[in-house]
Parts: structure tokens; C-alpha cells; sequence
């Protein structure tokens, strides 16, 4: 083994979970998440020499965003037509016949299904408010950090934050509350 | 009239304000209401998020995947036959003890050990095959333990030595010589090996042997004989062998 390829792996491995969160939250595919990590981390590797040193995660996080940016690229030219249910459909949907099971708000919260429930109101964001809730959230990346993954000024990163906080929490009120304000 | 400072009120939440500005915001806070519960709000959903919402973690899998993509992107040069490095002294001594003991099985292979040798070449093949290499998936060897301690009813030793170069990507149950193996599964780059555990062997285990361009190392430990096969390196092997031996000592059926 090549020593670039051995700091390489020391450096960037311990990294493959949170490019594989990050791509899980942008993709909402296990699969697709898969095969944007594998392309991120080859992307990774072949510009290894460019990375300037620092923290590496970002740097990672950047390449597994524009590796999802450019599969969806991709697939609108080869116009693939998302499945019902694949895309961008609210995943709160699904649970809708769960939601009155609980006798109340406060009880259904505090069920085992929350964490079920609160990753379909996050999946149901738009992408723009996910990832930075995403990379702020379960990242603890800075604001700085996430200007620099999303390659948006940080004054837009802040606007965009505190928005996708107050969407998230119209969307989980609306998931605890009975979920069927959101149904289509 | 709604206050504007919702953004600061989240800026500041997360630290992100430098000190004259956060002072600026608190002392803001304390008198407007509206920003008050925004914070409040904020706190709750951020808590919530952090708490409850799913992380992603990549599947062993996916970590071969990546490791596999990365070897056919940096094609390393045909190793050169094990036996070379013995001659031009690279590899050392392990191997040179290796061959030697090879050879003198060679010579004299018992018809048992034979058996046993084509025996874990076919369930080696098998598993590969049929793709059925794991039945529990898992780089945890506090799980994969437990698991084989459960389904093989034995508990062969189980370490994670990726920073040796070998990760463990899970465990399974197979046959070997007609009794039950408790099976462990690493990954060498994209090779896999099958590490075989069981109980109550009688005969004579052979050290090394070659079968169909695998390589296959014995040992025993305590009451339980192993096996590994793989097609990697003869020295690779010997080499996760002995980090094997060296892991904590089997304890046998539990």
C-alpha cells in the first residue's frame, strides 16, 4: 500500500459515516446513498493531492454534495421519472394511520415513533433547509463550515437555518397534531 | 410589528455570534418577547433533532465498496509469488518458516488432513459462490460474538483489526468435517477471508496449505481448531493468524 494511500484512509475513513448521513438525507436512498459515497470517496481520493490540509471533513462533505448534485444532473438527462414514493413526496404521509393511535399529542411524542416520525418531517423538507439542518444538527459543523460544503455566503446559511428550524417545527406540529393538514 | 432579529436569535443559539454581538442579543432577549419564544422554539427543535432524528451510519458493505473502488483505482503491481520473497529475503522470517513448514506438508499429507483441506476450499468456494458469506452483518465484534456464541454454540475469539489491514464485516454458520463452524468474515482490501472456528478435532491439523490458489492456515487454541482461507498473501494471512492468537483466548462452548 502507497503511503497517500495509507494517510488517505487514516484521515478520510473515519469520515465515511457522516458522508453516508449526509448522502442518506440528500438522496432519502439508501441505495443512491451508497453509490454517492463510493463516487464521492474515488472523487476524494483522485483530488487528494488538492486538499489542503485542516479539518477534512468538510472537504469530504463538499465532494459528497456535488457527487448528488451531479447524479441529479444525470438522471434528469436521462429523464428518469422518480417512482411514486422515491422522491419528494412528504414521508409523513405514510404515517398517517398511525397518527391517532396516541390519546394525545404529548403521548404520541413520547412514543418509540418519534424518531420514525421526526426523520419523515426532515426527509419532507426542501433540500435547501435539510442539508444545513443536516450538517448543523448532526454535523455540528460551524456556520463558516457550512458556507463552505454548500458554497452559499454564510449570511444565506444563517437565513437558511433559522427557516428550516421554524419549518421543521410547523412540520412536527403538524405531524404530533394529526399529520393530515399536510395530506394531499 | 414582528421583530427582525429571528436570524441572530438562531445565530446565537448556535454560538455562532462573536462576544459583542451575543451580549447584544441577550440583552435584546430580555425584553422582547417575540425573540424569547423564538429561542425557545429554536432550542426545543434543535434538541429534538439532535436526540431523536436517525444517523446514518455506512454499512460494512459500503466500506468494502469504498475500499475495493479505491484498489481498481490504484492497481497495485502483480505481488510477486510468495515463494520470491523468501529467496530475496523480503518478507522475513515468517514466511520462510512458513514455506518450510509447508513443505514438509507437503511431503507428508495425511489423507485426514487432505479431507479437512478440501472440506474448507469447498465451503471457501461456497460462500463465495453463493454469495452467502454473511449471516450477520456487523464490523462490531461485541455483536458478532454474542451471535456466532448463539447460532455456531461456540465463541472463537473475534477482533476488528482494521488498522492491521483486516476489517471484520460479520460472521456466519458453516460445516466443517461434518460438525458445526462458527465462521468469522474479514475483508483484506476486496478479498475476503473465511476465518473457520470448531470443536472437538481429533486428528492432526496440517499448518499451510494451498488448494486452488487459496491459501488456508491452521492453528489451534484451547479446545477449538481454526482455519483461515483466503486469496490473499501467504504472509497477510500468517500475519492475521497470529493477530488472532494473540486476541483474547477462546472460551470455548458456552
Amino acid at each position: 500500500m502507497t503511503e497517500r494511500r495509507r494517510r488517505f484512509e487514516a484521515q478520510a475513513l473515519p469520515h465515511l459515516d457522516a458522508a453516508h448521513n449526509l448522502a442518506r438525507w440528500l438522496t432519502r436512498s439508501s441505495a443512491d446513498a451508497d453509490d454517492v459515497v463510493q463516487e464521492a470517496m474515488l472523487r476524494a481520493w483522485r483530488g487528494y493531492d488538492g486538499f489542503r490540509g485542516g479539518d477534512i471533513r468538510p472537504w469530504l462533505l463538499t465532494i459528497v454534495r456535488n457527487c448528488w448534485h451531479d447524479s441529479t444532473k444525470d438522471r434528469r438527462r436521462r429523464g428518469h421519472v422518480p417512482l411514486p414514493g422515491e422522491d419528494a413526496a412528504p414521508l409523513w404521509n405514510k404515517g398517517d394511520e398511525l397518527v391517532h393511535e396516541g390519546p394525545s399529542p404529548e403521548a404520541a411524542a413520547l412514543t418509540r415513533d418519534t424518531g420514525r416520525k421526526l426523520d419523515g418531517v426532515i426527509a419532507g423538507l426542501p433540500e435547501e433547509f435539510r442539508e444545513v439542518l443536516v450538517l448543523r444538527e448532526m454535523e455540528d459543523l460551524s456556520y463558516r463550515e457550512i458556507a463552505s460544503v454548500t458554497g452559499a455566503p454564510i449570511g444565506t446559511v444563517m437565513s437558511r437555518l433559522s427557516r428550516a428550524r421554524a419549518l421543521l417545527r410547523e412540520a412536527w406540529l403538524g405531524e404530533i397534531e394529526g399529520g393530515t393538514r399536510h395530506a394531499v | 410589528m414582528p421583530c427582525d432579529n429571528e436570524t441572530l436569535v438562531h445565530a446565537y443559539l448556535d454560538g455562532a455570534l462573536d462576544p459583542a454581538k451575543a451580549l447584544e442579543v441577550e440583552r435584546h432577549l430580555e425584553t422582547c418577547i417575540e425573540c424569547a419564544a423564538t429561542l425557545e422554539q429554536a432550542d426545543t427543535m434543535r434538541r429534538l433533532v439532535r436526540s431523536e432524528a436517525s444517523y446514518h451510519r455506512a454499512s460494512p458493505e459500503l466500506a468494502a465498496r469504498v475500499m475495493g473502488a479505491l484498489d481498481d483505482e490504484t492497481p497495485r503491481a502483480a505481488p510477486p509469488p510468495w515463494y520470491r520473497n523468501v529467496w530475496t529475503g523480503v518478507s522475513g522470517g515468517a514466511v520462510a518458516g512458513a514455506l518450510a513448514a509447508s513443505l514438509a506438508f507437503l511431503a507428508v499429507l495425511p489423507p485426514a488432513s487432505e479431507a479437512l483441506v478440501t472440506d474448507v476450499t469447498n465451503a471457501h468456494l461456497r460462500s463465495i459462490a453463493s454469495e452467502h458469506i454473511i449471516d450477520v452483518a456487523s464490523t462490531d465484534r461485541h455483536t458478532v460474538k454474542p451471535w456466532l456464541a448463539t447460532h455456531a454454540d461456540l465463541s472463537p475469539p473475534v477482533g476488528d483489526f482494521t488498522r492491521e489491514g483486516f476489517t471484520l464485516v460479520g460472521g456466519r454458520v458453516d460445516f466443517v468435517d461434518g460438525t458445526r463452524a462458527a465462521v468469522t468474515v474479514y475483508r483484506h482490501g476486496r478479498h475476503v477471508i473465511n476465518v473457520f472456528a470448531w470443536t472437538n478435532y481429533e486428528g492432526r491439523l496440517p499448518d499451510i496449505a494451498t488448494r486452488n490458489g487459496y491459501h488456508i492456515v491452521f492453528w489451534r487454541q484451547g479446545n477449538l481448531a481454526f482455519c483461515a482461507i483466503s486469496d490473499i498473501a501467504l504472509d497477510d494471512m500468517l500475519e492475521l493468524s497470529r493477530l488472532l492468537k494473540a486476541a483474547t483466548m477462546p472460551d470455548g462452548r458456552e
